[in-house]
């Protein structure tokens, strides 16, 4: 079975060395695109790769701008290098594409009251289950020392009458015994007779 | 209490449960728009068909009307073309915005105005003609101003300039009567900051028509 299967590994030598060729030409192929586009300094150039990061496409699903060939990303990747040339920072960038797109084109949205849920969720839910664990450990705690002083009330109604059936007994073998030596006494009493 | 904490996962989950029900009805293409409210942005672009006719945005204010974005290469577009030529005969005002798309020069791609107006006249004589006039954006400078995602996309725009709603997506019989109402809703309001109390009357019977 394990044969069988490592021949088949082997018969897929081909695409191993196509994946690794992919994957050993990805850098090449983005600087290439990359080298299209001028930049004053590296700052700029770091400033568009983070922009184009983080924008949304806003006619994909999913996918930032950077990443998409849409129309719509196609424009918005030559308006962000436009406006970083111009010397706008990150923030009038993004507003200038807010204005147009909506929040939806930023990957971080905005704190307002329909997303305050988006930080209070989670921190609720901690805030919950650390709520929900407290009160267990209490419960079991106080269940401890409840089921403890039980067990001390049994012990001791255990001991109490284990003292009073040895009592009991010490006073039956006592009452036994005097009541003997008093049939002994009188038989002795009685055998001169 | 104790039965009431029992039920808070229940609760919990129902909740869940409906919310993500709902997403299963949600168009993921609706995210609301940054230009509704706003007045339409300005530009200056030429006549498709008499590219020496400039529009601006205050050479549009003055009436209620649907801002069309469309172009020849977006099947859905034409498919809609059919149902807005009748609205037009209805007596909607509908504006054209021809959407076109970026040339590769590297595949020997260019833009051809004269090749483009033969292909957009054959196209409007045989699927019907909505357009009262048709506003070429070569460089999708206002498209892009307007946050249009594709095409077709259409924005409903009052008397005083202002965008009042922007669809994502075909217009059809479906969908119109939501638009339609918000459509006669201007015109009335268009009508009642009119002056003359002739022009509200008229308005009026049109809306009751």
């Amino acid at each position: 079975m394990l044969t069988k299967f490592q021949s088949k590994l082997q018969k897929l030598q081909w695409l191993k060395t196509l994946l690794l060729s992919l994957v050993l030409l990805t850098p090449f192929t983005t600087s290439a695109a990359e080298e299209l586009m001028q930049f004053k300094d590296a700052q700029q150039q770091a400033l568009y790769r983070e922009l184009t990061a983080e924008l949304r496409c806003p006619k994909c699903q999913n996918q930032n701008i950077a990443d998409s060939n849409a129309v719509v990303a196609v424009d918005m990747r030559e308006k962000t290098y436009q406006l970083v040339q111009q010397g706008q920072n990150k923030e009038q960038v993004i507003d200038f594409m807010k204005q147009r797109y909506g929040d939806f084109v930023h990957y971080q949205p905005p704190v307002q009251w329909s997303t305050i849920w988006l930080w209070l969720a989670p921190l609720l839910l901690v805030a919950g289950l650390f709520f929900v664990m407290l009160q267990k450990q209490r419960k079991a705690q106080s269940d401890a020392g409840e089921q403890g002083a039980g067990k001390i009330m049994a012990a001791d109604q255990e001991l109490e009458q284990q003292l009073q059936a040895l009592i009991n007994q010490a006073m039956l073998n006592q009452t036994n015994q005097t009541s003997q030596t008093n049939q002994t006494k009188h038989q002795s009493a009685r055998e001169p007779d | 209490m104790r039965k009431f904490l029992f039920f808070i996962p229940f609760v919990l989950f129902i909740a869940l449960a409906a919310f993500l029900f709902s997403g299963l009805f949600s168009d993921p293409r609706q995210h609301g728009s940054a230009l509704v409210s706003k007045t339409l942005p300005a530009f200056e672009l030429p006549d498709l068909m008499a590219p020496t006719t400039l529009y601006n945005a205050e050479k549009l204010k003055g009436k209620v009307y649907l801002l069309n974005v469309w172009g020849l290469w977006c099947p859905t577009c034409n498919a809609e073309l059919g149902f807005l030529t009748e609205l037009r005969k209805q007596g909607i005002d509908i504006v054209g915005l021809y959407y076109v798309q970026p040339q590769d020069s590297a595949f020997g791609e260019s833009f051809d105005l004269t090749k483009l107006q033969q292909d957009v006249v054959k196209k409007l004589q045989e699927q019907g003609d909505p357009y009262r006039l048709n506003i070429l954006d070569e460089k999708r400078s206002l498209i892009f101003d307007l946050g249009v995602t594709g095409a077709p996309e259409t924005f409903l725009i009052d008397a005083k300039g202002q965008i009042r709603a922007h669809h994502v997506g075909d217009i059809n019989p479906q969908n119109w009567p939501a638009l339609g109402a918000q459509y006669q809703a201007l015109l009335e309001e268009a009508a009642e900051h009119k002056p003359t109390a002739e022009a509200a009357t008229t308005a009026g019977a049109a809306y009751a028509n």
